[in-house]
């Protein structure tokens, strides 16, 4: 048998005296895949991480990926901020005083006071990323930020991971079923969604159950043969940008051959509502005097005649029976008006010439035959699921695509079973439970303010009026647990920064951001500190541990708002006075159904399933109880968002006289470059930036262990495209435009497309050859119909991350 | 008497790299030194190309080469099968890397470490395991095992694609898992280079994805579009 020394690994020569204690905790990392860990501790170090694999339903067991195992490596890695620092140079200068925390908060509170008082308290802007990854200790800072009237500026849009096709359509930014659902699905399209690679713990629902078990066909479609192309049947290496055309010919093979669902259409969508010909808008009761302007009809083929829509429930029942086909004309004020079913005018756009098979072959060049046999699978092949990734949504037309593609999956009805639904695991922005009574006392909420306005500066012209812009511009900047400086904005983003009087960054790392701070506070990482954690991948509700106490001079975010409000405005410190159990109780008393009954002391055990369906289908509400569209956004009140969903049903055709000028009413495809300057899109190839398997975005860039098995930046380029470059393999080469340029190493791979190159984002500057992360992107801008309505994170304008065109040279 | 066998189920793999880290966190591995690691392998032209994940570790053969070729008698083979490699018989001749038909025999002159030299958990924790000169492999967790505990890729595996026990007993996960996936998805467990002769414990299932892809028919590309 083994001898002490035979095996290599677990039998210490010798070891500093401890006792080892397990604790159960959960991470909590921008991946947002809320993984239970069993961590080892002896003396306050961590010496082994499992995973806890205590979900109650063992399907979900275990989970965990590379990057939580990796994490002992941040924790103790070189880069930790270990104090408070105040900056005695230049803005990145790299100089520093070390400061004691009363002399860093004075700091702040000083011109947190001074600001607030000449320029208003709107003027400090509070940005911190994900805030549904934890809804304590972040939510802490909006209650700061809530209570002394500063702005915030939600993550979730600013990063592009909303979806404002999902919002057009169903009025809430995104929908995912649990990927438990995905175990049921026979037929699997993961629509430029890498789910091997950024849904690590999830996938195995793909490939131990769908494929397993019910063999389902997993079809790729992606311009590069990503990993999660190891598992699938089918890979279809499409031409980037072109999705919406093939969506909307695969909606047209659906209508040609029949394979309508025309029930689900007459129940869940605004199919049978007609559009009036006069004017654009869709007919309401209104104009044929049956009631209010809010109430929408139908001709109803039960009694021959115009019959309001419920407003109360999606269920028509027996005496409701929506026509989907027909001109008619009514009565409007003593006017006679042409009207037609919204049915009729998709049908007109998809037998349109862009949509046929052959069009659509030549766009994105994908084989017909394989449309229309993906159409047919799609259709036929049920269950059928449809997960999308942001190489769709990080595009100025994303909207559109992604309103093509629920078009799609809306004729057929692939909707609302195990193994259907459209589902966009684009962050967190869906918060498990409602956190208004931490996050906003009183019902208090800080003055919500886009990030896009930020970095460019100004408002648009077409800013929603709701948004309060500060008169006097902003004055003051705080960034928590984000890197805003290691994206495509880095540069407008430090021109921002620059007109500001204070910059803080609260992190655990000494990231690009933190160089770039006047002050920088040293946070604890996610095993240092008590947080209560949610994710939509799986439906536990767990709470994350302090496993080790905060190392250095760390303190958590609870602990620096309160200090920071004692010195600014001292009379609202009473709402401060909780420690994090305190706001986890406060947050489950008042959190809504899926919480009702679930107490700290359960969630101190291990992970509690939420009140909700087994497995989750997404829009459960919607398809399960017959409920209104669209699902409630926590954290705003029932009723938030009906303004911009007036029909209570999918809406694939948008009445607002802002989409009609866009030719964007229905949904179509519109090229993705079409917005860029002629000069920008003569560069001749494109660039896809999808996550990368080392990282979570720019998190563990720097982790010393990851970098042992990912040793440096490349971009993968196609030989075809390396040959005509005089690249080879290994090249050092600059990626450059009109905007920008920046340097890292060529990786010549047969597994993309010609035309394409790819880098994995979330590389800081320290890492690159030479040059700023994706300084090529193209300037930010805001389409006119994310701004028509505001609801922060909700309804708000996203990003187009993709929509950029390079090219690519060897350096010498 | 038993046979301790590894069965990698590529239709499971994802090929996430999960095991290979797990493996460096339980055993303390050093810079550049993986047991577990997983190659990452395209196979012909676009687009017709395929990936391929493949994860590999010690094969725990049957007729183990290093062990055969080592000159100081450090490696041995426990009646279970893991074979071991003695960490104070070994002189760091090199002989087993060089045996290896596999490339898993790891030997480096001088460690590298990830953390500065006064973070404790390395220094007191980490570094304190290990010999120095001495070849080092995969132990199929043996200190676990012989704690009725799976390896730590295995417990790691998010997918459970890697499954241990004993292939003589019919009752172990192993071996349920082989017979199952027999009748079920007909697939026979294979073994890497079989023509080494070697034997190894260490198995794998095959991929069940078919891992086509589309091509324009005449085989042309369109011209990027704008």
């Amino acid at each position: 048998m083994a001898t002490r020394h035979a095996v290599p690994g677990r039998h210490p020569t010798e070891s500093p005296p401890g006792v080892a204690r397990v604790v159960r905790t959960t991470d909590s990392p921008n991946c947002t895949g809320a993984c239970g860990w069993l961590a080892t501790v002896v003396n306050d170090t961590i010496v082994d991480l499992k995973p806890a694999a205590d979900y109650p339903c063992d399907e979900y067991n275990p989970r965990g990926c590379l990057r939580g195992m990796s994490m002992t490596h941040l924790i103790y890695g070189p880069d930790r901020v270990k104090t408070p620092l105040i900056r005695t140079g230049a803005r990145g200068a790299g100089q520093w005083k070390v400061a004691m925390w009363d002399e860093a908060l004075d700091h702040i509170a000083g011109r947190m006071i001074r600001i607030r008082d000449e320029f208003g308290p709107e003027s400090m802007l509070l940005f911190n990323q994900v805030v549904g990854t934890g809804y304590v200790q972040k939510g802490a800072q909006v209650r700061m930020a809530a209570l002394l009237g500063m702005s915030f500026a939600t993550a979730y849009d600013f990063n592009g991971d909303i979806s404002m096709g999902f919002t057009h359509t169903m009025g809430i930014d995104c929908v995912e079923c649990e990927t438990k659902s995905w175990g049921h699905a026979k037929t699997a399209i993961l629509w430029s969604s890498n789910v091997f690679q950024t849904r690590i713990p999830d996938a195995q629902f793909l490939t131990r159950v769908a494929k397993q078990r019910n063999n389902c066909k997993i079809v790729v479609i992606d311009p590069r043969c990503s990993q999660t192309a190891k598992g699938a049947d089918l890979w279809l290496p499409i031409q980037p940008g072109t999705d919406a055309a093939l969506a909307l010919a695969m909606c047209r093979v659906v209508l040609d051959d029949g394979l309508l669902d025309e029930e689900f259409l007459r129940k869940y969508t605004d199919f049978g509502t007609c559009v009036r010909e006069d004017n654009g808008r869709r007919l309401r009761a209104s104009d044929l005097g049956m009631g209010g302007d809010d109430r929408f009809v139908v001709w109803n083929e039960v009694t021959d005649g115009w019959t309001v829509l419920p407003m109360d429930t999606l269920d028509l029942g027996d005496g409701i029976r929506p026509a989907l086909r027909g001109h008619r004309t009514v009565e409007v004020e003593g006017r006679s008006v042409t009207v037609r079913t919204v049915f009729d005018l998709i049908e007109d756009e998809l037998r349109s010439d862009a949509y046929t098979l052959e069009a659509a072959s030549r766009v994105t060049d994908i084989p017909a035959d394989t449309i229309r046999q993906l159409a047919r699978d799609y259709a036929v092949n049920r269950p059928s699921s449809i997960v999308i990734g942001m190489g769709l949504n990080h595009r100025l037309h994303g909207d559109l695509t992604i309103r093509a593609v629920l078009l799609l999956s809306a004729l057929v009805g692939a909707h609302g079973k195990p193994g259907e639904s459209v589902s966009i695991y684009s962050g967190q922005h869906h918060f498990r439970l409602d956190v208004s009574a931490w996050w906003f006392p009183g019902g208090k909420r800080p003055n919500a303010v886009p990030m896009h306005y930020f970095t460019m500066g100004k408002p648009t012209a077409t800013m929603n009026p709701k948004i309060k812009f500060p008169k006097s511009g902003f004055k003051a900047l705080f960034v928590s647990h984000g890197n805003p400086l290691v994206t495509e904005f880095s540069d407008p983003i430090k021109k921002a920064i620059d007109d500001l009087e204070l910059f803080v960054v609260v992190d655990f790392s000494m990231t690009p951001t933190c160089e770039y701070a006047d002050v920088v506070l040293p946070a604890p990482t996610f095993w240092e500190k008590v947080e209560l954690v949610g994710t939509s991948c799986h439906p536990y509700l767990q709470m994350q541990q302090e496993v080790l106490t905060p190392r250095y001079d760390s303190r958590t975010e609870l602990w620096m708002v309160r200090e920071l409000v004692r010195r600014v405005d001292p009379s609202l410190l009473p709402h401060f006075e909780f420690d994090e159990l305190d706001a986890i109780r406060m947050m489950l008393e008042d959190g809504g159904k899926e919480v009702a009954g679930i107490t700290v002391e359960q969630l101190q055990k291990g992970p509690v399933r939420l009140k909700v369906h087994d497995p989750e289908v997404g829009c459960d509400e919607q398809f399960l109880e017959d409920r209104l569209f669209p699902p409630r956004a926590y954290p705003f009140p029932e009723g938030a968002q009906r303004e911009f969903l007036k029909t209570g049903r999918m809406e694939f055709f948008k009445e607002e006289e802002v989409f009609q000028k866009l030719g964007e009413a229905l949904p179509t495809f519109k090229p993705a470059f079409e917005h860029l300057p002629e000069e920008d899109r003569a560069f001749p190839l494109s660039i896809v930036t999808p996550h990368s398997k080392w990282r979570v975005h720019s998190t563990h860039c720097n982790n010393p262990l990851l970098m042992n098995v990912n040793r440096k930046p490349v971009v993968e380029i196609n030989p075809r495209d390396a040959a005509d470059r005089g690249i080879a393999d290994g090249d050092p080469v600059e990626i450059f435009n009109r905007n920008g340029a920046y340097q890292v190493w060529a990786l010549v791979t047969e597994t993309i497309k010609p035309g394409v190159l790819c880098v994995d984002h979330g590389w800081w500057d320290r890492f690159l050859g030479a040059g700023k992360y994706h300084s090529v992107h193209t300037h930010q801008k805001v389409k006119p119909t994310h701004e028509n309505y505001y609801l922060p994170a909700v309804y708000a304008p996203g990003q187009h991350w993709k929509d950029t065109r390079v090219d690519v040279r060897r350096v010498k | 008497m038993a046979k301790l066998a590894m069965l990698v189920d590529l239709t499971r793999c994802i090929g996430c790299d999960a095991c290979t880290l797990a493996c460096k966190q339980e055993n303390g591995t050093p810079m550049d030194v993986f047991f577990a690691r997983v190659l990452n392998i395209e196979a012909g032209t676009f687009p017709n190309v395929k990936r391929v994940y493949l994860p590999v570790l010690c094969n725990h053969c049957e007729d183990a080469p290093c062990l055969k070729g080592c000159p100081n008698k450090a490696i041995f083979r426990r009646p279970d099968g893991i074979v071991l490699i003695d960490q104070d018989r070994c002189r760091g001749t090199g002989a087993c890397v060089a045996a290896c038909p596999y490339g898993n025999v790891y030997l480096v002159r001088s460690d590298r470490w990830y953390l500065n030299e006064d973070e404790a958990y390395e220094r007191d924790y980490v570094k304190p395991r290990l010999n120095q000169n001495v070849a080092r492999k995969c132990t199929y967790c043996a200190h676990r095992v012989d704690q009725s505990l799976d390896p730590a890729c295995v417990v790691a595996c998010p997918t459970t694609a890697r499954i241990f026990g004993d292939l003589e007993d019919p009752e172990s996960p192993v071996s349920k898992y082989v017979a199952e996936q027999r009748s079920e998805t007909g697939r026979e467990p294979f073994h890497l280079l079989p023509e080494a002769k070697t034997v190894p414990t260490t198995c794998y299932l095959g991929p069940m994805a078919e891992q086509a892809s589309s091509s324009v028919p005449d085989g042309s590309f369109a011209e990027v579009k704008r």
